[in-house]
């Protein structure tokens, strides 16, 4: 193939190149199925996807715990595919923390400094040091199993920085955490990144973190890679339904472009709508996919001008979250989703018949697949 | 209900091993009970007496060994079997579990057409071996249930801290299996320690072991320091195995 | 999924095992068991139809004269006595094991493994004492003014003593599996309104029938081959297929008819590890 592999990239310097990288396990199916993505350096990017996507398969080809079957990852311009594990310079947690249980918690930092025979006086300074950063310097002497999920997770986190890694993988760090710890480990994840700065690549299949705490998702659906964008690009405008469905909450609907009208497009049953030209990439005729979030749709007043594309729903529940109202209904049989920030308007009740309607700038087209 | 029938099934598998500490102070000198009179006597005989002391010997020799070389055989053999996927392993499991699926007496029979023909019938060595075969289903499923536990992420973990296999192995795979490792060694030490039917077989006059010797003297039923081993035995059993529980010792990081 | 984009090249070296490997470690395990575990069992084969001389006459004179059929007949009928006594005396000290999970529990759990750890033969000795004509039983019935009745060196002797050896067997296969029930399945059933008989009836036996039949299986094989307290307690008028051996050796120095019974208690124990492992699977076994 004559294929250049740098066209289309980004024009920043590459830190980490996955290229056509390939892993199957049973030689007919491919767990990472031709994955290339480029990292810049000091970039936070998380692979998010649903389980079996193939997201923590390519971190484990990072790490070099899975070889692989097909392409090359490069790491600052050399080729990984020769060093083993514990030959690269790259620091791994796990989802569940891995710790040595043998050991105290200093023990477990000192570790890797052991191992890559750090300097006696090096090898205290450091660990404490790093034991300092996650905040858990009273700990020191402590085992795993006498300290807490989220300390273990600290003493881990602890662990993978201490030796200056190269990149910084978490495998779904934050998964055996509950609600309140887990906001409060992103928050620490995010401020140690900003402190030290070092290029981490974060697994999850939790849409929130990785909205949150990622300069940009890579969303993995079946071994591909869906989407690589920054987390607001992903959510506004999804590269298919896919993507689309995944991250937040969505109303897509069919719809037929209209050749002969530039700037409509035909959702059966409920009709032509406007969709905004420079949103959407519209193919000049065909089916496509129109994507409009929940809270884009609102009840239309005398006010709303006829720019607005309107339709009647028809409210079947109405599920209360404190900061918003999730109104779940139809339009024509169809169903349709609409989410109502702050104090729900008193029509807005359960079995009604409301006019509801969306700007053409907030849908989003998506081409078929 | 169901406790009334505990406590009558516990009384009734531990009130062998109450009546034997009384026996073993008794002056009388047949399986009389409860005891005329009591004395130390029969305990400075089994002191005193090679006809005992010297099984008591040659059964730790043989049970040390026998684990010894089962844990050599068995911690390889359960990494292989545990961590590889290969063409044979339902027979290679059928293999490791035979020794506990043949009767022993069969065994028995078979080590003493074969180890005399090999000219060590009655000797320790032989014993060694036949004991070791026979230990070493038991420790191999203890190895392989803590291999099957162990998280293999550790490793990982191990590795990208820059620790290359040896490494690896030695300063995290061995400590963390080392308790499950310990009790399957202990299983296989008390499994030949107390063995009796193939000791009893291949023993002969210069290989006696203790259950052999305690055999032959319930047999004759006319030495009374039998009483003595086995509360001995038994006292043993009482400090390895209660008091731990009592005190709560257990290694803490296995749950 | 196109074959082209496999390309297993020599560079990427698998960190999975290989099964070379696995035999590398597999050997001198496999090798040992076979050459002095397996051989020394076909030898006994061998010498059951060659000693002294080749034929099938050992087999033939086994099963048909009546006294060695009526030695195979008590062997069975003992080692189910054995194996139904183990489960009556075991299923509830297990059950309550595994139901109560406080200090009560482990005093029981402790003083089984007291007794499973202590040889066989420490506990055959006691029961010469307890049963014997100047025991403390024999000596009950005569405070009651009553002639003991002979309890030592009968099948009743024998029979307590391997139900006193075998019932931690019993007990831990229970409670391998009765540990393995949830809890809230009792707690589900008394909130959907069992009275606790019937939950344990239909909630709590169900489900801890695998251990009854893994103990079941375990103490009825080793009890048809039980050799050290049948011969120490039992007597040679209602003989078990281990006690026939050892005259046939000690008294009778046959070999080859000795090998022949051996063979046939071998080939019955290997025909309920067969049935159990196609049904159940043998590693399940020892739990």
């Amino acid at each position: 193939m004559s294929f250049d592999a740098s066209a289309g990239r980004a024009p920043t310097p590459v830190y980490l190149r996955l290229t056509d990288v390939v892993k199957t396990y049973d030689g007919r199916t491919n767990a990472v199925d031709g994955v290339s993505l480029d990292i810049r350096r000091g970039e936070f990017i998380t692979f998010l996807g649903p389980s079996g996507s193939g997201k923590t398969t390519t971190l484990m080809m990072i790490a070099g715990f899975e070889a692989l079957n097909g392409g090359s990852i490069e790491l600052d311009g050399k080729d990984l595919a020769r060093s083993r594990p514990y030959e690269r310079n790259i620091g791994v947690v796990f989802q569940n923390y891995a710790l040595f249980p043998h050991m105290t918690a200093l023990r477990n930092i000192e570790f890797p400094l052991r191992m890559r025979h750090f300097p006696k006086s090096d090898i205290k300074k450091r660990a404490e040091q790093a034991l300092a950063l996650v905040g858990l310097s009273r700990f020191a002497d402590r085992h795993p199993r006498e300290l807490s999920g989220g300390q273990q997770q600290r003493v881990a986190l602890a662990r993978g920085l201490v030796f200056d890694p190269d990149l910084l993988l978490l495998d779904e760090p934050l998964g055996a955490l509950d609600k309140n710890l887990r906001e409060q480990m992103q928050v620490e994840i995010k401020r140690i990144h900003r402190e030290i700065g070092i290029t981490t690549i974060y697994v999850t299949h939790d849409q929130t973190e990785a909205m949150t705490m990622s300069d940009r998702v890579a969303v993995f659906s079946g071994g591909k890679l869906a989407q690589v964008a920054p987390p607001l690009e992903v959510y506004n405008r999804p590269a298919n339904r896919f993507v689309g469905e995944f991250i937040g909450d969505s109303n897509f609907f069919e719809a037929d472009v209209d050749p002969k009208r530039p700037g409509w497009v035909d959702i059966p049953a409920i009709g032509p709508v406007r969709v905004a030209e420079d949103h959407g990439r519209l193919p000049s005729q065909g089916t496509i996919d129109l994507l409009v979030r929940p809270e884009r749709i609102k009840i239309l007043t005398a006010n709303d001008g006829d720019h607005m594309n309107a339709l009647d729903m028809t409210i079947d529940a109405l599920v209360h979250y404190g900061d918003s109202v999730l109104a779940i209904g139809t339009s024509r049989g169809r169903p349709l989703r609409m989410r109502v920030a702050g104090t729900p308007p008193a029509e807005l009740k359960e079995g009604a018949r409301l006019r509801v309607g969306w700007a053409p700038q907030d849908a989003h087209a998506v081409a078929r697949s | 209900m169901p406790l009334l029938f505990a406590i009558i099934a516990t009384a009734f598998l531990i009130a062998p091993l109450f009546i034997v500490v009384p026996m073993s102070f008794s002056t009388s000198t047949s399986f009389a009970f409860p005891p005329e009179g009591y004395w130390l006597g029969y305990y400075r005989a089994y002191f005193a007496s090679e006809d005992w002391l010297i099984p008591t010997a040659n059964s730790i020799v043989i049970a040390f060994c026998a684990m010894m070389v089962t844990m050599l055989l068995v911690i390889p053999a359960a990494f292989g079997f545990v961590r590889h996927r290969f063409a044979g392993k339902a027979a290679i499991n059928l293999l490791f579990l035979l020794p506990l699926a043949v009767p022993h007496v069969v065994a028995a029979l078979g080590y003493y057409g074969l180890l005399s023909r090999l000219g060590i019938v009655g000797t320790i060595f032989g014993l060694i071996i036949a004991e070791t075969a026979l230990s070493m289903p038991v420790s191999f499923l203890v190895v392989c249930a803590a291999l099957k536990g162990y998280d293999r992420n550790l490793e990982r973990a191990a590795m990208s801290a820059g620790a290359g296999p040896l490494r690896t192995f030695f300063w995290v795979t061995l400590p963390v299996l080392r308790p499950g490792i310990l009790v399957a060694a202990l299983f296989a030490f008390l499994q030949t320690f107390n063995e009796s039917v193939v000791a009893l077989f291949i023993g002969g006059r210069d290989a006696s072991t203790l259950p052999k010797k305690m055999f032959e003297s319930i047999r004759l039923e006319t030495d009374p320091v039998i009483a003595v081993v086995s509360t001995l035995l038994t006292g043993i059993v009482v400090l390895a195995f209660v008091v731990p529980v009592l005190f709560r010792r257990k290694p803490a990081y296995v749950v | 999924m196109t074959a082209t984009t496999i390309t297993d090249t020599p560079r990427h070296r698998p960190l999975e095992s290989r099964s070379a490997a696995a035999w590398l470690l597999l050997t001198p395990g496999s090798l040992f068991l076979i050459l002095l575990f397996v051989v020394p069992i076909g030898y006994v084969l061998l010498l059951s139809f060659t000693e002294p001389k080749v034929s099938l006459d050992h087999f033939r004179r086994i099963f048909t004269t009546p006294l060695y059929t009526s030695v195979m007949i008590n062997t069975f009928r003992t080692s189910l006595i054995v194996t139904l006594s183990c489960l009556l005396l075991g299923y509830p000290l297990a059950y309550v094991i595994a139901r109560r999970n406080d200090a009560v529990s482990l005093i029981f759990l402790t003083l089984v493994g007291l007794s499973f750890w202590t040889g066989f033969l420490v506990r055959t000795y006691a029961w010469l004492v307890i049963l014997g004509n100047r025991g403390p039983v024999a000596a009950t019935f005569g405070v009651l003014g009553l002639e003991p009745p002979q309890l030592l060196f009968t099948s009743f002797s024998s029979t307590l003593g391997m139900v006193n050896i075998l019932l931690p067997y019993m007990v831990f296969a229970l409670l391998s599996v009765m540990k393995k029930i949830d809890p809230n399945h009792m707690r589900a059933a008394a909130s959907l309104g069992a009275p606790p008989t019937a939950a344990f009836r239909t909630v709590f036996l169900p489900q801890s029938l695998p251990g009854v039949v893994n103990g079941s299986v375990l103490v009825f094989t080793v009890c048809l081959g039980f050799y050290v307290t049948p011969i120490l307690l039992g007597t040679p008028r209602d003989m078990m297929i281990s006690q026939l051996i050892n005259q046939q050796i000690e008294e009778l120095l046959a070999w080859g008819f000795a090998a022949a019974l051996a063979v046939v208690l071998l080939a019955v124990t290997s025909f309920l590890m067969i049935l159990y492992n196609r049904f159940v699977g043998l590693d399940r076994l020892w739990g």
